[in-house]
Formats: C-alpha cells, structure tokens, sequence
C-alpha cells in the first residue's frame, strides 16, 4: 500500500512541480544588467477606476524615456489584507528593491515592515493612503481639507439651511473618518443644516446609488447630498426617483463632471462642486522618487500634500483632446466610462501623461520625463493618518478653497 | 472515526423517520414562507415608528426593486443549496456578465439581442466547469465554486486591465428603468420571474428531481432520477441567474465594476437559509426563499434610516437577523404546521 | 471514509451505505491527507528557495511563519466546526473583535500579556458559546447562526474602534513575533502547541465523539455520544482558537482595525479543504488544515517571486486549490481500497 501511496504522491508532486515549472522562465528572463532601478508597485486592490487608472499612470511614466531604459517596474496586487501586503512588501525587501510606490491598506499596520525596508536602504513612497511610519514619503491629498472645503460649499448653496445625506466611505477607514470629521465640523456651525441620513458608498457608484435609494424612500425630502467617491450613483438614485435635483458635492467621476455642466441637470436643481481624491498622486509620488533615486533632488522623508482639486460646476470644462489643455477638466462621454476619475491628468506635474495612459499604461509618443517643480508642498500633521505621536494643527479644518457665504 | 457507520437500525430509523415527517413537512414550509412574509410586513408597518415616510408605497417600490437582484441571485443559490452544494461564484459570475454585457455590447447596439444571450451562455459555461469539477473530479462544492470565483475574478481583471469600459446596453436599462402599467418593469418581472422560478422548483418533474437527490442520491439513482445531469443542472442555473442579475446590476447603475457582485454572496446564502431551506438539502420553497430575500432587503431599508453609528447599527441588524432564525425555527413550524391541520 | 461524502451532496444515509471500515493501520491514520499537503508545501518551499535565496534565512522563514500564524489558528478552529459538519462564519466577526480589544485596552508587559491571551481566549469563547447553544441546543442551522453572530461582533468591533487605529501593546508585538535563540519564531511554538494539544484531544472521549457526530449524527447519538454537548464544546474551542488567531494577527499587524477578521473568512475554508478534510463533516485532522493555511500563504510568496503577471495570480491559487483537494481525494480513496 505504502508504494502505491508513495508512486502516486511522487506522480502528484512531479505533476505540480511541472505546472509551477512552467512559470519559472518568466523570472529568469528577466534583464539582469544592474543598471535598471529594480522599483515595485504595489497596489492593495485593483478593480475600480481609480485604483487601475492610479496604476496605469505609473506604468506609463515608467514606460517614458529616459525612464524606460532607467527602470524594472513590476506591479503587485495583494487584496484588501494588511497582512498579504505586509507579505508583498518582506518579499519585495528580499528581492533587493531600490523603490516601492504603494497604495497602503492600513496606515499602522505596515509600519514594522516598512521600517526594516528603510534600513535596507528601500525608498517607500505612499500615495493618497498614507502610513505613519516617518521613515516613508506619504504624497496626499488628505491634509487639503476636502470634507471641510466640500461641506462648506455645500452649505453655502443651500443657504445655511435644509436636510441633507452624508453619503460616507467604508466603516473603519481613517480616510472616510477625515473627510467626515472635517465635514461635521463645518456642519456644526449651521444649526439649520440636519443631517437626515447617514451611509456607506464604499467609495463605488453602484453602492453608492442603492444606499441613496434607500435614504430616500425615508426622506423624499432631502434638499442636499455631501459625498465622497461614488458620488455620481447619488444623482442616478436622485433621478430615479424621478423628481428633482439637489445640490451635490462630490468627488472626480467624469460622470458627476458632466451632470455638473448639464444644462438639462442645472435646470433640475443640480450645482455642487467636485473635488477630492486625483489618482494623479501616484504619477506624482513616482516621478518624486525618481528624481530622488537619480540625484536630482534632495529630500528627507516627510509628508508631502498634493493640492485639492476645486472644480465648481461653473468651472466644469469639456476636453477637446486627450489632454487638460486650455483649463479643460472633464471628456466627453463617449471617451471613458461615467467612473473614470478625471484628476489623473495635471498639465503642471504631470505633461508627459494623456488619457491613453491613464485607461492603459501606455505612455504617449515621443513625450520624454518633465522635471517636477522644485518646490513640495509640506502636509500638515494628520494624527494617526500621516504621523503617530504629533498634534494636529488648531487650525486643522480651515478653509482653503472657499469662504462662506451665510452665517 | 468512522466508529457507527455500517448501524442497519440507525439506517433504517432515518429513512423511516425521513418518511413519515414528509407530509408534516410540507404545510411546516407552507406556514414558514407565510411567517417570513408576516414578518415583512410587520417591519414595513413598524417603520413608520422610525420616520414618516417609511411603510408608504414608495418605499415598498424601492424595497422591491433593490430587492430584485437578490430575488434573481437566491433562486440559483437555492437550487443548489437544495442539492446539498452551495455557490460561492455567484458575485464573480454576476460580474463576469456584466463586465461582458458592457464590452461587447454596450449602449444602443442592434446586436445586444443576440450578443446578450451569448454572454448568459458564458456564465453558464461557468457554472458547468463548476458542476464538472464537483461532479466528476469530486471536488467539495464549497471549494470548486470558491476556486472557479477566484479563477474568473482574475481572468476578469487581466481581460479589463482593471478599467472595465463600456456601458449599459439599453436591454438591461429598460428592464431596470422602464414604466409599464404604472409600475417600475422591475417590480413586473419580478413578479414574473417569482412565478416561473416557483413553477420550476415546486412543480416541475425536474424541481421533483432535485428535491429527491437533495434529500437521497442513492434513492433518487434507484428511482430513476437522471442523477448526474440533475446535479449539473442546479450550477448551470445558478451561474445563469447570476448573469442575469450581473445584467441587471448593470441596467440600474449604467455600468459595470469589477467587484459589483461582491456584496451579494453572503445575504444570497442567508435569504434562501431564512427562506427555511436547509443548507443540507432536500428541503426549502423558492417561496420561502424571496420572502426571506425581500426581509433582509427590508431590514437594510430600515436600518439605513435610522440615526444611529454604523457599529450600532450593524449589531441590530445581526441580532434581527438572529431573532428572524429563531421565530422561523423549523420546530416550532412543524408544531404549528400539525395544529393548523 | 466514504468518497461520495466529499461532495457534500449526501445525506448521513449514503454514506452509511458507502463507507466501509477505516483503514487501521496508524502509519497511514497519520500522514493521509496531512502527508500530501505536507509535501506540496515543502515542495513549494524548495521552489521558492530556488527563485529566492534569501528565502532560508532565519529571518524570512521567521516572518513567513509569523505571516502564517493567524490564519492556521483560524483554521484549526474552523476545522473542529467542520469536522462536527458544520460552517462557523463567526471566525470574521471573532478576530476582528480581539484585534480591536487588543488594540484599544493594551496591556503592556508579560503579564499584560497573559491577561490580554485570557481576554482573548474569553471573547473567542463565549461567542462560541453562544454559537454552540444556537446551533446544538435550538438547533438553528450553523451557517445561518455563525452568520448573525458573525455580523453582531463586526458591529461591536465597530463600536469599540470605528476607524483603523490604537496600538497593541510592546511586548505582545514584539515578543510574540520575535524568534527564540534567534532561530525558533515564536509564532510557530504557538502553532505547534495548538496542534500538540490536538493530538491530545483527538484521541479523547471528546475527540472520538466529534468525528462521530460528523461522520453520521444519527447513528453517533445511538451509540451513546452526547451530540448536544459534544457540538457546544466544539464551538466554544473553536471561538477560543479564533481569538487567539485575533491575537497573533493583532502581535503582527500591532495595530486595531475593525474589519481585520474579514478576509480570514473565505481562506480558512480554502485551508482546511486544502488540508483534505471533508466539508461534509467526519474526516481530517487539525494539522492538515494548518499545513493548508502554511501553504496558501507560501503560494503568495512563490508567485509573487515567479513573476506571475500580478492580474493572473488569482488564476494560479484558483487551480492549485482544485488541484491539491482532487489530489487529496485522489489519494484517500486509493487509501480506502487497500
């Protein structure tokens, strides 16, 4: 019995050492010359417009001269798991990479990881999500006071007064807390502003316009949405109902763009402004480590703010081209899909990149790697978002981008 | 370990007692499926507690309409849980068909009549590699449907490149947003989609079938039931519903995403398990099965509107979740069930 | 041993007719199931050291056990439910309710440390109490049960921390992930003492009587076994397990976040069918599955170092999932015609 078992497990064994086999060439194809800077990229998640096209631009600037003859890009996805990226990063430590560009899952958790990469000598560049490990560079929006800005808007289009829907990110996401704090403390000051609902888009239109056909079915009569990313399942839910439009503000989805400058929407009752989280950060992030890995800047570790993007509905632009040109900053919907994230592109940091990289990774014919402006906005201390033992500022939730209207 | 197998008496007890309860079953069900769908409306009505404008009709319109993915989504997962398997590639497959339904299709393009059918046919190629697995390589339901999901969900996100393109095709947006007779076309077919799946698994010899290889195999080999194909059939139908709700899905929202379907695997085992199926088969009605979707699409409604943090919130909504399991106890029905004759 | 219970599509009756005695030979008792699992990984292993040196030193297997921990001890509690023929949801909802505790009320020292393994044990127990009272004593079914209290611990989680974030204490980050004479990591002494008390327990009263109750409820009640009690006791080791797999996550994340638990849920059962125990109840063992957690993580680690196309990875554990169970089903039914 014991050779038969011992036959077959050896047949079992040899049969999967072929399948893995058959992987192997892959890696050890790969060049090994020594000159290229061995950078990894690696996401928590993939799958929804942002994430994807966050990656593509990174993918295309690698692609771009001088950088594709300077840089090995490889791309991990590791889940919505602290631990499996805590994984991806050991396993990217071992394989002697001089860069990593992340979307972190946990601001805490990857800390111990992260800190033995440094002292290996690893760059660790976090764009958007951000750690608390100060040995990283954290490149993000999130000290520019989007909820505080959004809700301010949102305040002054309903004049101070009227029922309004939060339309949150995922429960027991400090992002989601941030931009929630910061709105609340504006709504605090208005007394006539109620906050009738409250619920969770998980950052994703679909989610977003079922919560919000919830919402209404208890109150027909909300006259205001604050939203983060998703925002453009707020209007469906708010058309389906079949009856008017309210103010809205919200993220960067082409489709909430467009609505935006919709004169059919506007007639309905539609303004707000779109603002919020631009994959254009990782780009960012990428071309800062870059310049740093190639002696061309000097900077110590820090938290680095990636300014808000404000567009009003009155400044809503349509696009001609495949690129922000001539102050445009949003395509026509025939060019991508209503959830494509138009911040990916910025004519300043970002010259190199059109929407074909944005939707593919490919970089653009005969454009060669811009210097980046020299001077890097400092973020301000975010507590357990971008720093673990700090303060942050009294004027934490000051506005930046609009001033209020009513009292 | 396997100290008490090969025990004639213990045998003979179960089939006999299998039996004899058979007729009692029946009217336990019959009650069961009347109590969940009690229990609906007493929550509709006591919402009205919560705010103003709950339990009115406009509610109930949305309530069904949310509802109706999941509806569409528990009739496969109920088939095959009646066999005594279980689906978890139902959220990849509902994606797989809408991510398709958008790339191929698209909007406004004369081919969605005959592309739309291709693209369910896809899905039911899934569930057929699934029923493959489980039924000639013997692989456990549970882990053959968690692989083919996993399996799909990445060769989804390397065909999309994680950018999913395209948008609705105008079939599914006038399923989802059309008018007709006054009400929502969702509400319509779900009514119709009710009926037929109720016709199917109640009164259909195929529905017979599965029943009996759910409760038997061995019986229903003996009897004559086509065992091998009726336990293809329920994957093949399960992976098809989820293609259509993925098509659905992508009617109400215009588009599709790559984790579209995620949010839809646990409440479709748990609306078919508070329908009074069990989860080891050969017992539940499709009935029982929409009631117990269209309760916990009631429920997320209901707590949604109200004010409280969401950890609160989902702690009540866990311990309604509970209280439903225990009023629809299957003892306390048969007890019921034998008064009520 | 019946092969037609690996479908999970039999009722208890088929298999009576099906099985046939187990085979008695212990040799064999021992390395079925675990054996092949075993094999696969130390083969995996040797492939991964192949594509990456640095894969044998002391610190990579340190941190590659420390990456394993929680999720073998997840499944090894997931693996007593399922060998009683049961699901437990409530593996979710259990560590990600110890993470938060541990990670707002932490203790620091070693006895902090003891106190907060007991606050942890006592969690995982009484909501397996309370699943095993639903469960065995109401009768409600355990996939229903687990699943609302799988949900009200997420929402008491939630409760405690509502957004990622405390700190879990020194010592218990730094002690538990660390290595013993700078070679033995400490994680993997707590697995292997979990899996040491199993061999103890499996040969049991209790541990006969659970594969009793899996392998054929009805005929184990006849012979004398206690189904109710030996069901509720299940539940409560397994909840117990959960909240030490919450511990050890807790010790390597150091770090609360109250949605930590989720994606254990789906993987523990990967791992233990991976391990070769039947889904239908009343075959495999503990060890099995913690070799199946070991091996899961390793793939991760082999594919990121093959330079797989990270889009297609999911392709490659999908089908080495489908693989290794067709293997171990392959296998034990040559075992059983012998």
């Amino acid at each position: 019995m014991i050779s038969t078992l011992l036959k077959t497990a050896t047949a079992a064994l040899l049969l999967g050492a072929a399948c893995l086999g058959a992987i192997q060439p892959a890696e050890a194809g790969a060049p090994k010359d020594g000159k290229k800077y061995k950078i990894y990229l690696s996401l928590s998640y993939s799958g929804n417009a942002w994430q994807s096209e966050a990656a593509n631009i990174v993918k295309a600037l690698a692609a771009t001269p001088p950088y594709n003859d300077l840089v090995e890009l490889k791309e991990v996805i590791s889940g919505a798991d602290p631990q499996a990226q805590i994984s991806a990063y050991e396993s990217m430590i071992d394989a002697g990479a001089d860069g990593i560009v992340s979307f972190p899952i946990s601001a805490t958790a990857l800390n111990r990881t992260i800190k033995r990469g440094c002292e290996q000598g690893v760059l660790f560049f976090m764009y958007d999500a951000t750690v608390t490990e100060s040995c990283a560079y954290n490149v993000s929006y999130l000290s520019s006071g989007f909820g505080e800005n959004s809700a301010q808007a949102l305040v002054n289009a309903l004049g101070g007064k009227g029922k309004i829907f939060l339309s949150r990110g995922v429960p027991g996401n400090s992002v989601d807390q941030r931009h929630t704090d910061g709105a609340k403390h504006i709504f605090a000051k208005y007394p006539g502003i109620e906050v009738v609902a409250e619920y969770y888009s998980f950052w994703d239109d679909r989610t977003t316009q079922q919560e919000t056909a919830k919402a209404l079915a208890a109150h027909p009569d909300v006259q205001g949405i604050w939203a983060q990313a998703g925002e453009y399942g707020a209007i469906q839910a708010l058309l389906d109902k079949g009856g008017n439009l309210v103010p809205v503000t919200g993220e960067n989805s082409n489709g909430f763009r467009l609505a935006l400058a919709d004169p059919a929407m506007q007639a309905k009752g539609l303004t707000g402004v779109s603002a919020g989280s631009p994959p254009a950060q990782s780009g960012y992030a990428f071309k800062l480590m870059m310049e740093i890995l190639t002696g061309k800047r000097e900077l110590k570790p820090t938290n680095i703010e990636y300014p808000l993007p404000w567009v009003p509905a009155d400044k809503v632009k349509l696009c001609s081209g495949d690129t922000f040109e001539n102050g445009c900053n949003v395509f026509p919907k025939e060019r991508v899909p209503s959830s494509f994230v138009t911040e990916v592109l910025n004519p300043v940091l970002l010259p190199e990149l059109n929407i074909e990289s944005a939707l593919n990774g490919t970089p653009v014919k005969g454009a060669t790697i811009q210097p980046l402006p020299a001077e890097v906005i400092k973020a301000a201390n975010e507590p357990g978002i971008n720093c673990s033992r700090c303060e942050a500022a009294k004027d934490q939730y000051k506005l930046t981008k609009i001033a209020p209207t009513v009292n | 370990m396997t100290v008490m197998n090969e025990n004639p008496i213990a045998q003979a007890g179960f089939q006999q007692s299998a039996d004899t309860r058979r007729s009692a079953r029946v009217s336990a069900e019959t009650v069961s499926t009347l109590a969940v769908a009690a229990l609906c409306v007493v929550l509709l009505v006591g919402a009205r507690f919560i705010s103003p404008s709950l339990g009115s009709w406009s509610q109930v319109e949305t309530v069904l309409v949310l509802g109706s993915f999941l509806v569409v989504l528990s009739f496969g997962q109920g088939l095959v849980i009646l066999t005594g398997g279980l689906d978890l590639s139902l959220p990849a497959v509902a994606t797989l068909s809408g991510i398709l339904a958008t790339n191929w299709v698209g909007a406004s393009d004369p081919g969605a009549w005959c592309l739309l059918p291709v693209v369910l046919l896809a899905c039911g190629c899934v569930g057929f590699l699934s029923a493959a697995g489980i039924v000639w390589l013997k692989v456990p339901p549970f882990i053959m449907t968690l692989a083919m999901s996993i399996i799909v969900s990445s060769l989804l996100l390397g065909y999309t490149k994680g950018t999913p393109r395209g948008a609705a095709p105008d079939a599914a947006v006038a399923l989802m947003k059309g008018h007709l007779l006054g009400l929502p076309a969702p509400v319509l077919f779900l009514v119709g989609f009710v009926l037929l799946g109720w016709l199917f698994q109640s009164r259909s010899v195929y529905g017979r079938y599965l029943y009996a290889i759910g409760t038997n195999v061995e019986a229903a080999r003996i009897a004559g039931a086509p065992v091998t194909a009726m336990r293809i059939l329920p994957y093949v139908i399960s992976a098809l519903s989820a293609g259509f709700a993925g098509l659905m899905l992508v009617g109400y929202s215009s588009g599709a995403t790559l984790r579209m379907g995620d949010s839809y695997l646990l409440p479709s085992i748990a609306a078919v398990v508070i329908g009074g199926s069990s989860i080891l088969g050969g017992r539940g009605t499709f009935l029982g099965t929409v009631g117990g979707a269209i309760l916990l699409t009631t429920l997320g409604t209901i707590i949604s509107a109200i004010g409280l943090e969401f950890g609160l919130r989902t702690i009540i909504e866990g311990a309604i979740v509970l209280v439903a399991l225990l009023l629809l106890r299957e003892e306390l029905f048969q007890k019921l069930g034998s008064l009520w004759r | 041993m019946s092969d037609i219970a690996t479908t999970g599509a039999s009722p208890p009756a088929a298999s009576v007719t099906r099985s046939g005695p187990a085979p008695r030979h212990r040799l064999w008792r021992l390395t079925h199931g675990a054996g092949l699992i075993f094999g696969l990984y130390v083969l995996l292993y040797a492939l991964y050291a192949y594509q990456q040196p640095r894969a044998l030193d002391a610190y990579a297997i340190a941190a590659l056990v420390n990456n394993t921990a929680p999720l073998a001890l997840a499944a090894a509690g997931q693996t007593l439910v399922v060998l009683s023929r049961g699901f437990d949801l409530s593996i979710a909802g259990v560590i990600s309710l110890t993470n938060v505790v541990l990670a707002v009320y932490p203790l620091d020292g070693p006895g902090g440390a003891l106190v907060s393994l007991l606050v942890c044990l006592a969690i995982g127990g009484v909501v397996g109490a309370v699943n095993g009272w639903l469960v065995a004593y109401l009768r409600l079914q355990s996939i229903a049960a687990t699943l609302a209290t799988m949900i009200i611990c997420q929402g008491i989680a939630l409760v405690i921390l509502n957004a990622p974030g405390g700190a879990v204490s020194d010592w218990i980050a730094d002690e538990l992930t660390a290595r013993l004479g700078s070679v033995v990591p400490v994680s993997g002494l707590v697995v292997a003492t979990v899996v040491g008390l199993w061999l103890l327990v499996r040969r049991s009263d209790y541990g006969v009587a659970l594969y009793a109750i899996g392998a054929d409820e009805p005929a184990a009640a006849l012979s004398g076994v206690n189904v109710r009690r030996t069901r509720f006791i299940t539940f409560v080791g397994a909840g117990m397990l959960y909240g030490l797999a919450g511990l050890m996550l807790s010790a390597q994340t150091a770090t609360g976040n109250p949605n930590s638990g989720t994606p254990l849920l789906l993987l523990s059962f990967a791992a233990v069918a991976l391990g070769g125990t039947s889904l239908s109840g009343g075959r495999g063992g503990l060890f099995a599955s913690v070799m199946g957690a070991a091996t899961l993580t390793l793939l991760q680690k082999v594919l990121f170092s093959s330079g797989v196309s990270s889009f297609y990875t999911g392709l490659f554990q999908g089908v080495v999932l489908i693989v290794a169970v067709v293997f171990s089903g392959l296998l034990s039914r040559i075992g059983e015609r012998k």
